[in-house]
């Protein structure tokens, strides 16, 4: 593997903590972490090395964090207090900064109706299980606006504001 | 006691039956229920936690608002909602700046957050604050005779520090203790801490993998125990394991999958003598197996 061209100061960027520099790569964030067992494998001992090599390049290209379910027994098991869930969220941070394409669709979609997806529009579905109607944002119009005026002032938001134009 | 009501989208949007049992479930047990009008996405992790801090923590902030608006706390049945909210708010609780930042971006709607709102799960509320004891002198049904297994959601277990409320979170058993107040046999099992794998990217990213992973939870449960049921106190726990069987059956040419999934609340429902039709009606694995016997 070639350094020479490594960013010794990537931790800085992307996963701001000394605690990341204590992972002496024992694997115990590997067990039972469900998207190791993918194709290729989440890796997170992997992920936190090429973070402290500044392995720029490799890891801009790198999909694996994406495949994180989120559900932080890495962050729990964790010996060294590294806290691999922050760390994953970090470097989908980081890529989302310096890779427009890594911005999740989804954002457009909460940004638009405040949901993931189409939340309070099953009526009649609700109605027949005895539900009442929902007063979701999307129903709330001059609330809505609010919600989007915020966030437009945000990073993400402000950034890439092409992608939640009305057209 | 009174809580705000955080719903999410799948609940209300996929699986509103959920939503119906524990709108009727919980106010039996003296929890009254409110609204969280005008809500958002919580925010999802695969969202704006994974862009930046301020439109993860000010969409967090903006739910936060609604439950202290009400001066309430916060109950969730949704895992990734539960520990987004919760870690959302254990940042802006424990971060001085970042709490500044969240009021300067929420100021702009008007609405201003102290932090003072708790986030909660509802399998916690049903374990500390209603407890075992009155929730089996309360149902009218029991579950007597019929075995169970449970399946933890991960989000209420993990980073314990922020998360947790189990006296140990490897060794958890407030759902199975729910579960047994209900009358049921809990059984044990080899892949009892497994997470189903269904949320985030894995699943979709690596299906292939992902219905391997939880096919090794599924052949656990059928060779090592006599479950009728699984039980669940998420929602993605229980989309993807009612879902997941059908799709490991038709890949294997069998019809080896067929353990009925319910969330808590809706086998709590079903014992304070609901409608099945009202409050456990959305299923890919038929329930009548499990509800002609209650």
């Amino acid at each position: 593997m070639d350094f020479s061209e490594s960013d010794k100061d990537l931790w800085k960027a992307i996963y701001n903590t000394k605690d990341l520099l204590h992972c002496f790569n024992c694997s115990t964030c590997l067990s039972g972490c469900p998207a190791s067992h993918g194709n290729p494998p989440l890796l997170v001992r992997n992920l936190a090395r090429m973070v402290v090599y500044g392995l720029e390049d490799d890891l801009l290209d790198d999909d694996t964090a994406w495949a994180c379910v989120s559900c932080s027994r890495c962050e729990e098991m964790c010996p060294m207090d590294v806290k691999p869930f922050e760390m994953i969220l970090s470097i989908r941070k980081w890529q989302s900064a310096n890779d427009e394409t890594r911005v999740p669709p989804s954002i457009v979609e909460i940004y638009k109706r405040g949901y993931t997806q189409s939340v309070g529009t099953n009526t009649e579905l609700r109605e027949s299980l005895g539900l009442p109607e929902l007063q979701t944002i999307t129903k709330m119009p001059e609330m809505l606006k609010l919600y989007q005026e915020m966030l437009m002032k945000t990073p993400v938001v402000s950034e890439n504001d092409y992608m939640f134009s009305e057209e | 006691m009174e809580l705000c009501l955080f719903l999410g989208c799948n609940t209300p949007a996929i699986r509103p039956d959920v939503e119906r049992a524990i709108r009727a479930s919980m106010p039996e047990l003296g929890v009254d229920l409110s609204d969280a009008e005008g809500y958002v996405c919580c925010p999802a992790f695969g969202a704006f936690p994974s862009t930046d801090d301020d439109s993860y923590l000010a969409s967090s902030g903006w739910n936060l608002s609604i439950a202290e608006a009400k001066g309430l706390d916060i109950m969730v049945q949704c895992g990734s909602c539960y520990s987004s909210l919760r870690m959302g708010r254990d940042h802006l609780a424990h971060d001085e700046t970042k709490l500044a930042r969240v009021n300067e971006l929420l100021e702009l709607t008007g609405r201003k957050l102290e932090c003072k709102t708790k986030v909660r799960h509802v399998s916690e509320i049903l374990y500390n604050e209603v407890g075992a004891q009155k929730i089996s002198q309360t149902i009218k049904k029991s579950l007597e005779g019929l075995h169970g297994v449970v399946q933890y959601p991960c989000h209420t277990l993990f980073p314990s520090e922020i998360v947790g409320f189990e006296e140990s979170p490897r060794q958890p058993k407030a759902l199975r203790i729910l579960t047994e107040a209900l009358g049921a046999t809990v059984d044990t099992y080899s892949r009892e801490l497994q997470c189903c794998g269904g949320a985030g990217g894995f699943s979709k990213s690596t299906p292939v993998e992902a219905t391997a992973f939880v096919k090794s939870k599924l052949d656990a449960i059928i060779e090592e125990t006599q479950a009728d049921f699984i039980v669940v106190s998420c929602i993605t726990c229980l989309m993807y394991l009612d879902n997941i069987q059908k799709k490991l059956n038709e890949a294997e040419g069998t019809d080896k999958y067929h353990i009925p999934v319910f969330d808590y609340n809706q086998l709590l429902a079903l014992c304070m003598g609901f409608d099945p039709k009202q409050v456990a009606s959305i299923c890919t694995v038929p329930r009548n197996s499990v509800i002609d016997r209650i």
